[in-house]
């Protein structure tokens, strides 16, 4: 630790000014006593004010920092660098028009504290190579990704390594592999052995499969006794011969080191084990996945004067089918339908509300509780409205509650007569209806990481699932028992957050088979959108990160649903099948049988597609698709532009020659 | 100012002469912007007296067409170089926005803190004031952010009361003011050392903070003086007006006011006050010296907003927010008749409202 001063500083900092010093301030000089500063040094820096003739002026000046957490200058100048690298320290006169200087510096890293390899082990096999991993730490545990990494051997004759840590060992003896960082050095030490395997097989799970298939490679190693080799260093590859062989296709297959192979496209595919020594083939046959259905326009209930937000699809307490759908941006209301005839949806009320965006409609289990939102209100006092749907041609309002929900509920789910309400995109707030005349808070849940947000909220068998922008997708246990959690202490069992940061809806799925995935929906404006004017409709982005939360606590993200010339915004998930609603791309339909690995976009997976056109639309031909539900055999879907669409996937046609 | 515009005009006139055989009458107009929260745009205005208010163009705000981010408070640069936009949603922190006037397009942009409402820049320039209201969040203080507008780096952010608002400066741009909705305080910051310069209790008989009652208050503006020797503040849930004396710090005067008085205009000539009266949906004028209510006019929607007044003390323009599905609308008052005489619609919940320039 270092104290750099100057003299000259202090006494320029008394904190006077005038309206004079705006007429008079003519410029401002920051200097150092050092163009060079480390980690941990203080270094006091000084600011003169002069006036146009080169006096100087007691003015009062601000220090500021381009980076106030790895660079920070306090407001009289005394610089403290928690973090090597490229900085700018300013000063400014806040009272003079353009008076500021600066002064740029290169912070030196502290130096290097340790080197880790990973992955060891004790032995390693004559022929074997494996890549090894050297991460590198400096003084203040700072992980240093800058650090350029050296690895060497003791002996190459033993064992030799390449400039990427790759291991390869030549013949039996000690080998010392190390890893050397600015100077620090880190080593492991192995016994190389004579390679101990004589046979490696390789086995699949299936040898026939289809597109979007995830098979499994299993590769065992004996040795001389037929024992095996636990520890055989075996890694996998494969040869494609695939039957589309147009140039600059994307790779028609995938195979991870633990042996997962998936194919985009159909053909033979070899897959190769590899082991010191030994080379292993399996060849497999992957046809297309063909699951492609019609869709059949079945009906639509027009909204076309304002933009429509979310669905809900119900069987009313007498036996009718009901819709229910909000307003999006508009005047504060919700339309309720009659759709027991699908082709032919009626409109049969509507609540208008003090607000302009009714962005969730929910119902509750029994179908006599609705649950709409609030945005948007002209006293800003938002929260939801409670609403009696058990007659959906005759809808009161239960009651209204908005205690400590003003900031606008944009998501609510309705749970065992609990609402789960996203409150300013903050929290979630539980509020028992089970008086739906008399609500009240029971519970609350924030998560607590720094700049938290939260957009949507659903549950399933007591447990809730956030969706929560940078911090992905949460899990709370709200009554489910896993971790003791109600409604009233809702307590977060696990939480998995993608690298995208853009987690807008989630949707879990117990696969038949064995798997649990949570789907999380991004939701992401497209790169260029910069307010286009005119009644056009934007461009969206984002995709569908499929989430493998089999081990709660050890999620891993394992497959996509992206559709490159859209985004997607609500999903829904029901018998193997995907429902997404991908806004520009229109409502999407995926089979998601099976395990999932990969781009379910390039595994011909999709089995349907729709644009909802509507010529008179609130923005014309212009699908927007929001949210989708399946029910009774048909999909609907809320097309933002145009309001509530009935589709249904045809019976696919099988040709026969 | 009135030097400089009069040299600008009879250039302009100059020119005219050389490329028309017979000169013109030139009209007088006046641009400003306007910010619909609810509609994620700002709308950019020219009134022109005898013709009318006119929509020069919509300026669709934001990045997430499928998100409303609540476009709130909006300031044009002293120097009419840029505008500054608060966008009040993010994830979950609000933004600052830089334009340029004239082609509309984003400069630069930077985060905020929870809910960014008003924002002013000084006379100098260079900073912009940015009150972080978090309207919404937990009554728990919240903060001013201190932007540096040529880095865009927020070099202070300062801790101030529950629910902060408004925002503006002294006419030497030595001093700012805000308001503590929650606390019934008026901040005075200075700006040369960006300290909490003073403080004020603006609750009647009652200390800071109302014991934990509430506020009693809830001032929603302070509004200096062109004189510079007093604030005007806005109790919009006590309705009243209050004037500060600046050099005693003490409240010289409080007198009652329509429902919901939310934001004040001082004329530049500093004769009147205008106010928007959120609650009655109107707009009041003011005798500045008397406190004495010279009109009472009723807005073309309810929920009077934003007001800013031109720099020749004749008109007031006036940000309607509307309610639920009605568009916002900016009314145009004739200062001298005390009469609304334009107004226009404009996107959802209209709300920050700028003067930029005059022409002509």
């Amino acid at each position: 630790m270092r104290l750099r001063t100057s003299w000259l500083a202090l006494g320029l900092l008394a904190a006077f000014t005038s309206s004079l010093a705006a007429q008079t301030t003519a410029r401002v000089e920051l200097t150092s006593p050092t163009p060079t500063i480390a980690v941990g040094d203080r270094v006091q820096l000084t600011a003169r004010v002069f006036d146009a003739n080169g006096n100087v002026l007691d003015v009062a000046v601000r220090f500021f920092s381009s980076s106030r957490r790895e660079f920070p200058i306090s407001r009289d100048g005394l610089l403290q660098p928690t973090r090597g690298g490229e900085y700018v320290a300013y000063v400014r006169v806040n009272t003079a028009r353009n008076v500021r200087d600066s002064i740029a510096f290169s912070v030196d890293f502290p130096p290097v504290r340790n080197v880790v390899i990973t992955p060891t082990s004790e032995r390693f096999f004559v022929g074997a190579s494996v890549r090894h991993e050297a991460t590198v730490y400096d003084e203040t545990d700072f992980l240093r990704r800058d650090v350029p990494v050296t690895w060497s051997t003791d002996d190459p004759g033993i064992a030799s390594v390449d400039r990427y840590g790759e291991l390869t060992a030549h013949r039996a003896g000690i080998a010392i592999l190390t890893a050397t960082a600015e100077g620090v050095r880190q080593s492991h030490r192995y016994t190389v052995i004579p390679n101990p395997i004589r046979t490696l097989t390789l086995s699949m799970s299936q040898d026939s499969a289809r597109t979007g298939d995830v098979l499994h490679a299993t590769a065992i190693a004996l040795d001389a006794g037929g024992q095996r080799v636990s520890d055989a260093p075996v890694s996998f590859s494969l040869i494609a011969h695939p039957e589309d062989t147009v140039v600059a296709q994307f790779p028609p297959a995938e195979i991870d080191q633990q042996g997962r192979f998936v194919a985009q496209k159909a053909g033979d595919y070899t897959i190769l084990a590899i082991a010191p020594g030994h080379v292993a083939r399996y060849t497999v046959q992957i046809a297309n996945r063909l699951v492609t259905q019609e869709v059949q326009f079945i009906g639509q209930g027009p909204v076309r004067d304002v933009p429509t937000s979310d669905l809900w699809i119900w069987e009313g307490v007498d036996g009718r089918d009901y819709a229910v759908t909000g307003t999006w941006g508009a005047n504060g209301v919700a339309y309720f339908w009659d759709v027991t005839d699908p082709s032919s949806p009626e409109l049969i009320d509507s609540v208008v509300v003090d607000a302009r965006t009714v962005n969730d409609v929910k119902i509750s289990e029994d179908g006599r509780v609705a649950v709409i939102s609030r945005e948007g209100a002209s006293n800003r006092r938002n929260g939801i409205v409670i609403l009696d749907v058990t007659n959906p041609r005759d809808v009161q309002i239960h009651s209204t509650f908005d205690d400590e929900l003003t900031g606008g509920v944009h998501n609510v789910f309705i749970y065992d007569n609990h609402v789960y309400a996203v409150n300013n995109g903050r929290r979630f707030d539980v509020i028992n209806i089970e008086d739906p005349t008399n609500p009240h808070r029971v519970g609350r849940f924030e998560l607590d990481t720094p700049g938290h947000a939260i957009h949507d909220v659903w549950v399933v068998d007591g447990i809730a699932y956030t969706s929560n922008w940078g911090d992905g997708v949460v899990l709370i246990d709200v009554g489910n028992g896993i971790m003791g959690g109600s409604p009233s202490n809702p307590i977060k069992i696990t939480s998995y957050a993608d690298f995208g940061g853009a987690t807008h809806a989630a949707f879990p799925y117990e696969s038949p088979t064995g798997k649990f995935y949570v789907f999380m929906g991004d939701e992401r404006g497209r790169p260029g959108f910069d307010g286009q004017e005119g009644n056009v409709p934007p461009l969206m982005g984002g995709y569908i990160h499929i989430v493998d939360f089999t081990d709660p606590m050890n999620p891993e993200e394992v497959a996509r649903y992206e559709v490159p010339e859209a985004g997607s915004h609500n999903l829904w998930i029901e018998d193997d099948k995907l429902y997404a609603a991908y806004y520009n791309g229109g409502m999407r339909v995926v089979d998601i049988s099976g395990e999932l690995k990969g781009n379910l976009m390039y595994q011909n997976r999709e089995i349907a597609r729709y644009l909802a056109y509507d010529p008179e639309g609130y923005v014309p031909n212009a699908p927007f698709t929001w949210g989708p539900q399946p029910y009774k055999g048909n999909l609907f879907f809320a097309e933002h532009n145009s309001g509530l669409w009935a589709v249904k996937l045809q019976p696919r046609r099988v040709l026969t020659p | 100012m009135l030097g400089r515009l009069s040299v600008i005009a009879s250039l302009c006139v100059g020119t005219v002469a050389v490329t028309a055989s017979r000169a013109p009458v030139l009209q007088l107009s006046y641009l400003l912007y306007v910010a619909s929260e609810s509609e994620d745009e700002v709308t950019l205005l020219r009134f022109t007296p005898g013709e009318g208010l006119t929509i020069e163009k919509v300026i669709a705000v934001g990045v997430f067409p499928a998100e409303i981010e609540a476009p709130h408070g909006i300031f044009v640069d002293p120097d009419g170089s840029r505008w500054y936009l608060t966008l009040g949603h993010g994830f979950p922190f609000g933004s600052l926005w830089m334009y340029a006037t004239g082609s509309d397009t984003v400069v630069s942009r930077m985060d905020l803190g929870l809910f960014p409402s008003t924002v002013a820049v000084p006379p100098v320039g260079g900073l912009a004031f940015a009150v972080n209201s978090n309207f919404h969040g937990d009554l728990e203080p919240s903060t001013i952010s201190i932007v540096d507008l040529e880095t865009m780096i927020e070099i202070e952010r300062l801790e101030t009361c529950v629910m902060p608002h408004g925002s503006r400066f002294s006419p030497d741009g030595t001093k700012h003011y805000s308001t503590c909705m929650m606390d019934d305080e008026l901040i005075e910051l200075d700006v040369a050392t960006l300290d909490i310069a003073r403080r004020l209790d603006l609750s009647p008989q009652t200390p800071a903070g109302n014991g934990g009652l509430g506020s009693v208050c809830s001032p929603t503006w302070a509004m200096p003086a062109a004189s510079g020797d007093y604030v005007y503040v806005a109790c919009n849930r006590s309705d009243e007006l209050l004037e500060v004396r600046l050099d005693d710090w003490s409240i010289a005067r409080r007198w009652p006011a329509p429902t919901a008085p939310y934001n004040i205009a001082v004329t530049p000539d500093d004769e009147r006050l205008v106010v928007t009266q959120k609650g009655s949906g109107a707009v009041t004028v003011w005798n500045r010296a008397t406190a004495e209510r010279i009109a009472f006019i009723p807005s073309s929607r309810k929920v009077t907003h934003g007001v800013v007044v031109t720099p020749d003390s004749r008109y007031a323009f006036v940000s309607v927010e509307g309610i639920g599905g009605e568009p916002g609308a900016v009314d145009v008052i004739d200062l001298q008749t005390l009469r609304q005489v334009a107004t226009v619609d404009v996107g959802k919940q209209a709300g920050g409202i700028a003067f930029w320039k005059t022409e002509g």
